[in-house]
């Protein structure tokens, strides 16, 4: 659910950037005086909390209303890689910064290396990391230092239009062999229709198919980053999306745009390969395809797995006087059932916790009559469990997709390939970390 | 100090103080900015710390293939734009002023209305135009036979233009009509009288007299296309468009802040720009305004065709009238 790129489409995201960009200067001052990190019913500790994850007012309305000691303002930021981060750069770099902040998995080592956050290892124990599933704490623990609270985990899954699937006679898919056979069947059906899209503007989409096939880009070893992105598992992926794409099987459109949910509006489009949040995002977008969908496990190479796809987590930012309310804050909307059943219960959110024990809760408040009644949080629970443990990201995700979405854009006759799209992020990424002064091989 | 030393100063304190507050000083900071740089160490989680770097970001910037082609991009820009757009801008306005315009006033706000939509929501409505799937523009084009991708790679910059003439034309229309009202009506009839068919009254008589509008257009057209991002930006980051991240240097700047928090990196690639930008006004200034100095000396020589500045031709006839 993190990543909720929401019924908001793309085009008024954009507006948001540039609004941001040039609300530069304007940032909400946040923070101010009240020193105390314990609050009393009298002089509660304010908090000041940015996200943009579906449900989020509703889980801080319902904190409030249960706490008396802290109370949380919430402010709705763009979504990360839409604005998002770059509002809340600025505003650590200007000092005003909220004290709690959202950050997706893949961001986080970079909001660390740029010095943005503070190390919450003393308030976010070991009792609460073990609610959590390993490894979303993994990917939040780095160099050693606990540095977020893990919301949730977002395991692929792959949604599908179950009428038209059996209008076309096409069984769903288990392997990626049998996706290929899948998308030659639709498309000789209709030539109007494709079993699913590449989203040439997200390139965590990608990377999410290629952690599921079990590459590791990015390895943290001794004092060096190591990043490979040549391994076989990576060139399988880059060459099997080629194939797609160029015998035609798959739309190229750009993920949560107009072009996209047009697309699945008409049924040229009849398959979407998301994550867990996804279930959610469909719901809100095409409400009046209810019973329409159904939800399978991410095509595989040979045995189940599954990568990553967004996550969020909830960070402390440095300047912040009030860790230990903010860990507490986030600590309840991670691990808590209250915090977990107000955000699902919100309608909008598909999250799938991160904190084990609390899945049936999320299950029972999540209304999947738009699935059918299929139990999906079965699903999410075993494609979580088959989570690849050994990807990590590295410290300048911006960089890295910002130099493979630019490609993507230009894939094509004439453009350059899935393969060099991976190998200029590649490149870009080495640069970028040697011109930081990292140790880097690759 | 005397009074009137004390009422300039008055007056002008004001400008004085907006100007040092939002253009001095963060012109200043961000060359201040562009001298530092973030390092780490190890793996990086230790955080940054700030150092003095020199010219090093400059370095950076230029060495950078993705900058170096963003100026590559505006110059694409500015030939498919400028000329076009000064061509059909006067044209029209050429058009509004010949006798045989009707309904003037509608065709002039009718072509001047593009430019009261804001640039992003301008870009908007375009990139729906664009989108395949949703456009009646490319439906109607396929249902034609003539197929074109406004997002591949060689798509990218005619959408860009397209949009940014639509916007612009009647804005520099409705100058250069201004320009073209202004023009001594009597001088117009001489050349009627004289045997100028409409072709020769317009490209010999009028288009010379609003030379000057024609060269601050251009000016104007030139510095701003220096700045292209707003357009580029939304068919960024709204599709999955061939235009890049970096595709022009305003972006790269943008990009080099938000998306790669290389804050010293943007602030010398924005220092580069801007000093571009000084170098091709000050260069266009210069060319044009040696050629507006022959004019006058060539005008001064032969005071029956003086025609450069139609408000003194005026006041003369007045003084003859007199």
């Amino acid at each position: 659910m993190s990543r909720t790129r929401n019924r908001r489409s793309r085009t008024t995201r954009a507006i948001a950037v540039t609004a941001a960009a040039t609300a530069l200067a304007v940032l909400t001052a946040c923070g101010g005086g009240d020193g105390a990190a314990e609050g009393s019913a009298d002089q509660p500790v304010t908090l000041t909390f940015w996200g943009w994850a579906k449900g989020t007012k509703d889980v801080v309305d319902a904190f409030n209303a249960s706490h008396e000691n802290i109370q949380v303002t919430f402010e709705e930021i763009p979504s990360g890689t839409a604005g998002g981060y770059a509002k809340i750069s600025n505003a650590v770099k200007a000092g005003n910064a909220p004290d709690l902040v959202s950050i997706e998995y893949a961001s986080l080592p970079e909001f660390v290396s740029s010095g943005a956050l503070q190390d919450i290892g003393d308030e976010f124990t070991e009792l609460d990391r073990g609610k959590l599933l390993p490894q979303a704490v993994e990917l939040t623990t780095l160099g050693g230092k606990s540095w977020a609270v893990p919301f949730d985990a977002a395991p692929q899954a792959f949604y599908y239009r179950k009428d038209l699937f059996a209008k076309y006679r096409i069984d769903v898919p288990k392997t990626w062999d049998e996706f290929k056979t899948a998308a030659e069947k639709v498309k000789k059906a209709d030539p109007e229709v494709r079993i699913a899209t590449f989203f040439p503007d997200d390139p965590t989409t990608f990377e999410a198919m290629v952690w599921q096939a079990g590459a590791q880009w990015f390895k943290a070893e001794d004092d060096t980053w190591k990043i490979d992105t040549t391994d076989p598992d990576t060139t399988r992926v880059a060459a099997y999306w080629q194939g797609l794409l160029d015998a035609d099987l798959v739309h190229k459109d750009a993920s949560f745009t107009p072009e996209w949910t047009g697309s699945l509006k008409n049924g040229t489009t009849i398959g979407y390969l998301g994550a867990s949040w996804g279930a959610g995002v469909l719901k809100g977008t095409l409400p009046e395809q209810s019973g329409k969908w159904a939800v399978a496990p991410m095509p595989h190479w040979g045995s189940p797995a599954s990568g990553m796809l967004g996550g969020t987590s909830f960070a402390v930012t440095k300047d912040s006087k009030k860790k230990a309310a903010a860990v507490e804050f986030a600590e309840w909307m991670s691990t808590t059932e209250a915090g977990v059943k107000a955000r699902i219960a919100s309608g909008t959110s598909s999250a799938f916790p991160a904190a084990t024990a609390l899945r049936p809760v999320a299950k029972s408040s999540f209304d999947a009559s738009y699935y059918g009644g299929q139990d999906i949080y079965a699903l999410f629970e075993e494609a979580g469990a088959s989570i690849n443990g050994t990807w990590a990201w590295g410290p300048s995700t911006g960089t890295t997709n910002t130099t493979i979405k630019d490609q993507f854009g230009r894939l094509g006759k004439g453009g350059p390939s899935i393969a060099d799209a991976v190998k200029a992020g590649h490149d870009a990424t080495v640069a970028e970390l040697t011109r930081r002064g990292l140790k880097v091989e690759g | 100090m005397n009074a009137r030393t004390r009422a300039a100063a008055t007056l002008l304190a004001p400008f004085f103080l907006l100007f040092t507050a939002v253009m001095v000083v963060p012109i200043g900071y961000a060359v201040w900015l562009s001298l530092f740089t973030e390092k780490q160490s190890g793996l990086g989680f230790g955080g940054a710390e700030t150092v003095f770097s020199g010219l090093d970001n400059y370095t950076a910037a230029l060495g950078d293939r993705a900058f170096r082609e963003g100026f590559g991009v505006l110059l694409g820009y500015c030939l498919f734009y400028i000329p076009p757009l000064l061509a059909g801008a006067l044209g029209l306005a050429l058009l509004l002023d010949s006798a045989l315009a009707r309904a003037r006033r509608f065709f002039q706000l009718a072509l001047f209305l593009p430019h009261a939509v804001p640039g992003i929501i301008a870009a908007l409505i375009w990139v729906y135009l664009y989108t395949p799937q949703l456009s009646p523009v490319v439906r109607a084009m396929e249902a034609g036979g003539v197929g074109f991708d406004f997002f591949s790679p060689s798509g990218a910059l005619p959408s860009i233009v397209n949009i940014a003439l639509w916007e612009w034309l009647g804005y520099n229309m409705v100058i250069f009509y201004a320009a073209l009202q202004a023009v001594d009506r009597s001088v117009l009839e001489a050349a009627t009288v004289d045997g100028a068919g409409a072709w020769r009254v317009a490209f010999s008589i009028k288009v010379p007299l609003i030379r000057a509008s024609i060269v601050m257009v251009g000016l104007f057209t030139l510095i701003g296309s220096l700045q292209l991002f707003t357009e580029p930006l939304i068919l960024e980051k709204g599709t999955g468009s061939a235009v890049t991240s970096t595709w022009t240097p305003n972006m790269y700047a943008y990009t080099a802040a938000f998306d790669r928090n290389d804050y010293g990196l943007a602030a010398a690639a924005s220092v580069l720009l801007a000093l571009t930008a000084a170098l091709l006004s000050f260069a266009v200034t210069r060319l044009t305004g040696r050629g507006t100095r022959r004019t006058r000396t060539a005008a001064r020589r032969a005071p029956a065709t003086r025609t450069a500045d139609g408000r003194t031709r005026r006041t003369r006839r007045k003084e003859k009238t007199a």
